[in-house]
């Protein structure tokens, strides 16, 4: 089954690589991106799963062009009613 | 260790990067634990079904939470249906800062970004199942995660007809 995997720190993507590997440079716990940040969010995961078919060998690892607070992304699509989502804290 | 040590080293490795970096650097390896060759999808993306495997001790409010008393983690999984509310979901994680994650799902389980993407016709569907792990496992819960939960999970994603898997951090 194809995998995709997503980190933030290069060094244990590098010690334990997965079959496909992306690297973001944000925070941890907040892989994907800020907290109400549609936009960033989307464009993370897009590119993340996208990489599916840019990673040809096993163990391979994509670097995403995106910078903590300083990217800029397109308008997220196919929102209907998306405020943060909060968790049963 | 208590969990408020754990609770506030999250916190430190958070703000400071480099930490995490030497975290890993230390922790080498898993063993000899070969790469299989890659797997194509049978479909394009747009057709693929996505499950989300994440490493962010999400799970359902009423199920159990991840054991944090155990200093090697918890090597179980948890399932989470693909239709639930944000608000059915709760961390169990003492080993990253979840504020973030708390106020926001998917930081670390991007259910709502992958139903968008989906709505705009970008992926196929999602999985009617996704599971939630504890990152930060070692000793006999790394081989439970991984000779036991692993290939569940597999059967989870197998027997939903699910033709890519995210997985993500905490």
């Amino acid at each position: 089954m194809p995998t995709v995997s997503l980190g933030v720190v290069r060094s244990m993507i590098e010690g334990t690589p997965a079959p496909r590997n992306v690297f973001v440079p944000f925070r941890l716990g907040q892989v994907v991106g800020e907290p109400g940040n549609a936009a960033q969010q989307q464009a993370v995961l897009r590119a993340t799963l996208g990489a599916v078919t840019r990673i040809a060998e096993p163990g391979g690892l994509l670097e995403l062009p995106f910078r903590w607070k300083r990217g800029t992304y397109p308008a997220p699509v196919g929102m209907a009613t998306q405020p943060p989502s909060p968790v049963d804290a | 260790m208590t969990r408020w040590w754990n609770q506030l080293m999250s916190r430190v490795y958070a703000r400071v990067p480099s930490l995490s970096e030497r975290y890993g650097r230390r922790s080498g390896t898993v063993g000899e634990v070969p790469l299989p060759p890659l797997a194509r999808l049978a479909t394009l993306l747009s057709a693929s079904r996505v499950g989300i495997v994440t490493a962010g001790g999400v799970h359902l409010a009423h199920d159990p939470p991840f054991d944090m008393q155990d200093p090697e983690g918890d090597g179980s999984f948890r399932i989470i249906p693909g239709d639930a509310a944000a608000g059915a979901l709760r961390i169990t994680h003492d080993y990253y800062d979840h504020r973030a994650a708390d106020e926001d799902v998917n930081c670390v389980f991007p259910i709502d970004r992958l139903r968008e993407l989906v709505a705009a016709r970008e992926i196929g569907s999602v999985a009617p199942r996704h599971v939630g792990l504890m990152g930060h496992v070692s000793g006999p819960q790394l081989e439970r995660l991984l000779d036991r939960s692993a290939a569940e999970i597999g059967k989870v994603f197998a027997m939903d007809g699910v033709g890519l898997v995210l997985t993500v951090p905490g």
